[in-house]
């Protein structure tokens, strides 16, 4: 042990590191005790009160980190330590590691980030229960689903300590706490057995007494791969002892010294069980509030794959998949471009949800901007419903860019429903040109004269050709037929890039009926 | 005590033996030390360091096993423990009915 003798080399490493010499190091000499390495000696001594139990914490955790260093190669730069907000909090200031001290409830979510940005990290989230089980409460159970590589040390003084004693989200029942004067009417949390429905991988409890086997506790959770969650009990000397029984114990000598008083009672009350089930963990108080069993160990460690893992499998599988659609786009048919000029044309698709309007109105972009290398804009609109309520899409077409993506006055209109027909045909352009299925639209006796109208019994056709599902196609070879706006190889080429392989031939046999009948009626 | 028969390969027995170490400014007095040593041989001292408050103190510096309790229950890193190697008990005192509770 020659720390006290190394204690300059250690200054002047840190002034290295921080780029300057701290002038004024308080009443704290650095470098005589071997934990000191790990401290940031500048920031001490630390803000926690006679008899806080945090100080027993962050020895546990950093004797864990010196064993995991000494015994199994452990780079401690790779180790980081967040925190959020509260006397817990302190600690990412304390621990010469790379931390982060992060806002109120949201050391986790920082945490995430920072294991995404760089899983070589080893991540480690030290706060209080407030922080953890209270204001990110959210983010804790979402980090335990995804099984995200973090360890998460959540240090529970029942309460809120360093705003004065708050009644918390791990109070017990009928406990006292600085605005629960007359006992806590809520029933608090049982953090092992939220952290393990949650999802968490590895799951302890122990309270700051117990601190060899927190330490050893410690070095399996910062190990085990996947979410570990460690409750440490730890004694609030100043706010929670005050108006509870724990820290009134029998002091001979009358020091007032709650934590140590709260430390004995913990002793009294805390029973060992190696594998007893999260859900019976939780900690058991009579009516005063006053606890009566803390039962404390390891209660899960499961292999399960983490977070990492299970991206790192999706993204092969999506590769592959990219990889499939990448060749289908490269290997396009080339079909000649347009060489006739088109004016703007606007087409309106309206119908029912189900009925394929928009993969209809997609398909008509398709062939008319990639194979017929025209302009083409596509828009859509649609209520919540994604079956059974009015669909409707827009296509814009033309030769020169298009400088308004939506239809201003339609030229032509495919509709499928009656619906459809009453909401859209008024705002259709004089001389326009509709498309009907005859068979789902009936026209009403005061149908507009001033439009050419089309019908084909479209839904019909499909279902003579085995479903009813291709009755858009059909509209949309009769459509071409008629308005011409985009050539029928084009139309063809998207249809068959469009719709389900297995479909295809069925869907070009309906398209060619639907443009054959388009063209008998036209002539 | 003295009339208990010494086991014969007491030479043998070897205990832990660690020499404590206190930092005497950094204590705040919480007792933890104190009231947790397996082999209660830590007290309050009679002097106070510069905050005020009563380190602890070692009564007989041959006591201590090496256990390095005191040194993680330290909130205040205040107490660490140097392996002293390993010694042969002077005597091998016969436990006491109760100690085990202690």
């Amino acid at each position: 042990m020659t720390k006290q003798s190394n204690g300059t080399m250690l200054r002047s490493e840190r002034a290295r590191i921080l780029g300057y010499e701290p002038l004024d190091e308080g009443d704290w000499v650095t470098g005589l005790h071997p934990m000191d390495d790990l401290l940031r000696g500048e920031r001490l001594p630390h803000i926690w009160c006679q008899g806080c139990g945090l100080g027993t914490a962050l020895t546990t955790f950093i004797g864990a980190l010196q064993w995991l260093e000494k015994n199994q190669d452990w780079d401690l730069d790779k180790v980081s330590a967040v925190s959020g907000i509260g006397c817990t909090g302190r600690i990412a200031g304390y621990v010469r590691l790379d931390s982060f001290h992060t806002t109120h409830g949201r050391a986790i979510p920082f945490a995430t980030g920072l294991k995404l940005a760089n899983p070589e990290l080893k991540v480690v989230v030290l706060s209080g229960d407030g922080d953890i089980a209270g204001i990110g409460g959210n983010h804790f159970i979402h980090a335990a689903r995804r099984n995200l590589d973090i360890t998460v040390v959540c240090v529970n003084n029942f309460n809120y300590g360093m705003t004065g004693g708050q009644v918390g989200p791990t109070t017990p029942h009928e406990a006292r706490a600085v605005t629960a004067q007359y006992g806590n009417f809520e029933y608090p949390f049982n953090l092992p057995y939220l952290a393990a429905a949650s999802g968490a991988s590895f799951v302890a409890r122990w309270t700051v007494l117990h601190a060899r086997q927190l330490e050893w506790t410690l070095r399996r959770a910062l190990a085990h791969p996947g979410f570990s969650f460690v409750e440490v009990i730890a004694p609030c000397s100043t706010a929670y002892a005050r108006w509870n029984r724990e820290g009134r114990g029998l002091d001979e000598q009358n020091l007032g010294r709650r934590g140590l008083e709260t430390m004995k009672y913990y002793q009294q009350v805390g029973r060992t069980v190696t594998d007893a089930h999260p859900k019976d963990v939780d900690i058991k108080f009579n009516a005063k509030g006053e606890i009566t069993e803390i039962i404390e160990g390891e209660f899960l460690d499961e292999a399960k794959p983490d977070l990492k893992a299970a991206m790192d499998q999706r993204d092969e599988h999506a590769e592959k998949i990219w990889l499939a659609e990448k060749d289908a786009v490269d290997n396009r048919t080339e079909i000649p471009a347009r060489k006739d000029h088109i004016q703007r044309a606007e087409v309106k698709l309206g119908g029912f949800g189900g009925q394929g309007i928009i993969s209809a109105g997609r398909i008509i972009g398709v062939a008319a901007a990639i194979y017929d290398k025209l302009e083409a804009c596509f828009t859509q609109s649609y209520g919540p419903e994604a079956r059974g309520g009015a669909a409707g899409s827009q296509v814009v077409i033309s030769s020169d860019p298009i400088h308004h993506p939506h239809p201003v006055e339609p030229t032509s209109m495919i509709i499928l429903s009656q619906g459809a027909y009453t909401k859209y045909v008024p705002s259709l352009a004089p001389g326009g040109v509709l498309v009907i299925d005859d068979s789902l639209v009936e026209l009403p006796d005061d149908h507009r004269t001033d439009i050419d109208t089309y019908g084909i019994p479209a839904t019909k056709i499909a279902e003579e050709a085995g479903t009813s599902k291709a009755a858009n196609t059909v509209m949309l070879g009769f459509w071409t037929a008629i308005v011409g706006v985009v050539s029928r190889e084009a139309m063809r080429q998207a249809v068959a890039e469009s719709v389900p392989a297995k479909t295809i031939e069925l869907n070009l046999k309906v398209f060619d009926i639907g443009f054959e009948h388009g063209e008998k009626i036209k002539t | 005590m003295s009339y208990w028969r010494q086991p014969l390969d007491r030479k043998r027995i070897q205990v832990a033996h660690g020499i404590v170490h206190i930092i005497d400014d950094r204590c705040k007095g919480c007792g933890f030390c104190i009231e947790f040593c397996p082999q209660n041989y830590l007290i309050i001292s009679e002097r106070s360091n510069s905050k005020g408050y009563h380190p602890p103190e070692i009564i007989d510096d041959q006591q201590c096993v090496n256990c390095g309790l005191c040194a993680l229950l330290c909130p205040d890193f205040a107490i660490y423990i140097e392996d002293g190697g390993t010694r042969s008990p002077d005597k091998v005192s016969p436990i006491q009915k109760g100690d085990a509770n202690q």
